[in-house]
């Protein structure tokens, strides 16, 4: 795939980079809207602030793992990810009843594309982590020790174990794995798209 | 057997397949969709916790970042909404003479502390062109505002713009009496509109989004809007004012 990354891509970068200064240009030039759409909808500040945050970090992730090229404006994209995670919120929080005020942000189909990417990224993310986490104890410590060293030696001399064993374990328990979400609903919902 | 499966995935994405079991794999994967599936499930959630566990300690740093951003740039609502106190007659007394000194201490200070937004916010009247419908409502707003009855005059701002959708002019003074009336949130919402478009008045409205960062006593923020006023803009030489003393 070869995409043209729009100008703010810098955003992105800066996320990887961790470059405090190019995102206190996020806060500074797109928080305030964000803000009052939380602010209007039954939420404060503090919750705002929280939004983008987890907003920041989801596509941070998306960048890493899945080099998330931006090809359209942030402004909207962010704007629109930030609000549909207060509805989320509010949804959880079981406030279905409060009237939303709506704005009329006009969106191109491209950063719809964009937006819905960056939203099945994260809840396929938040299954996979789930899921692990019903894993037992053992499974949970040979993956997870699996997944930050690379070398499978490494890994059976650190558990006390033969490679080979490790090796073994590590695919049954990834089976187990596969398994728990191939049978799970939000899987079946996420094939969907 | 199932768990052979797995194994065989393992293997071929650590690229130890050859031969005829290299054959063998990839001829499942054409043929049995179900073994596909699973296939796809295990690489899927192998790359994306490798990329979780991996990144911890940098998604952690990350996280520190953004926190501390936000609470410079996001303004916590309890810090600015301080209630009043009823103090006793006792207490009353000692205040004065803490008052008085603290007076003084200020006198003396005044001059080289941080600058306050009250020494910048001398806003250009308004005089809004009449237009053909809504003259009431100009004449009401523009009234309010030069006496400084900013809440009065949001009011008929606010019946103006609905008539008249994107007049960046009453956009702009609608911003001013929010932040007059310490509505930030709104008022910088408006400011950021504003400058970013490509109305004669995107310089002023930086200008007014400064004042705001001012009054909020934002002040790195502050210089930040100011340092990108350009040259050529009418409020360059109180932007320039204004960053020397920040």
């Amino acid at each position: 795939m070869s995409q043209k990354p729009h100008a703010d891509h810098i955003y992105i970068e800066a996320l990887l980079k961790n470059n405090s200064k190019v995102l206190s240009e996020i806060y500074l030039k797109f928080s305030h809207k964000i803000i009052s759409y939380v602010k209007k909808n039954n939420g404060n500040s503090d919750d705002a602030q929280d939004i983008i945050q987890e907003t920041l970090v989801t596509i941070y992730h998306q960048a890493k793992e899945k080099n998330f090229i931006l090809t359209c404006p942030f402004d909207a994209y962010f704007y629109l990810l930030c609000k549909r995670r207060w509805l989320n919120e509010l949804k959880k929080r079981g406030n279905n009843r409060v009237t939303i005020f709506e704005d009329d942000t006009s969106i191109t189909e491209e950063q719809e594309q964009q937006v819905e990417e960056t939203e099945i990224f994260e809840k396929q993310s938040q299954l996979f982590e789930s899921k692990f986490k019903e894993l037992g104890e053992k499974c949970q410590e040979l993956l997870k020790t699996t997944f930050k060293i690379k070398s499978m030696e490494k890994v059976a001399e650190i558990l006390g174990v033969t490679y080979g064993y490790a090796r073994k374990k590590k695919s049954q328990c990834m089976g187990k794995l596969t398994q728990l979400v191939k049978n799970s609903n939000e899987y079946h919902q996420l094939k969907a798209y | 057997m199932k768990e052979d499966h797995y194994i065989t995935f393992d293997n071929y994405l650590n690229n130890e397949l050859s031969g005829a079991e290299l054959a063998s794999f990839e001829e499942q994967l054409n043929s049995d969709a179900d073994f596909k599936q699973e296939f796809e499930i295990y690489k899927a959630i192998e790359s994306s916790l490798s990329s979780k566990f991996e990144n911890e300690e940098e998604e952690k740093a990350l996280r520190n970042t953004l926190s501390k951003l936000g609470s410079t740039y996001i303004k916590q609502e309890n810090s600015t909404k301080k209630k009043g106190k009823v103090i006793s007659f006792l207490n009353y007394k000692k205040l004065m003479v803490a008052a008085s000194i603290a007076l003084l201490i200020g006198f003396f200070l005044f001059n080289n502390g941080e600058p306050v937004y009250s020494d910048f916010s001398n806003h250009q009247a308004l005089e809004l062109v009449v237009r053909s419908e809504n003259n009431e409502a100009i004449v009401k707003a523009q009234e309010a505002f030069n006496s400084e009855n900013y809440k009065v005059a949001l009011e008929q701002l606010t019946i103006l713009s609905e008539t008249t959708k994107n007049d960046a002019e009453i956009e702009l003074y609608k911003g001013i009496c929010f932040l007059e009336l310490d509505n930030y949130v709104e008022a910088d919402v408006i400011f950021d509109e504003i400058s970013s478009g490509k109305s004669v008045f995107a310089n002023t409205a930086s200008w007014y989004k400064a004042l705001s960062m001012l009054k909020q006593q934002q002040f790195e923020a502050c210089k930040y809007v100011l340092q990108r006023i350009p040259e050529s803009a009418d409020e360059y030489n109180k932007a320039q004012k204004l960053l020397k003393k920040l």
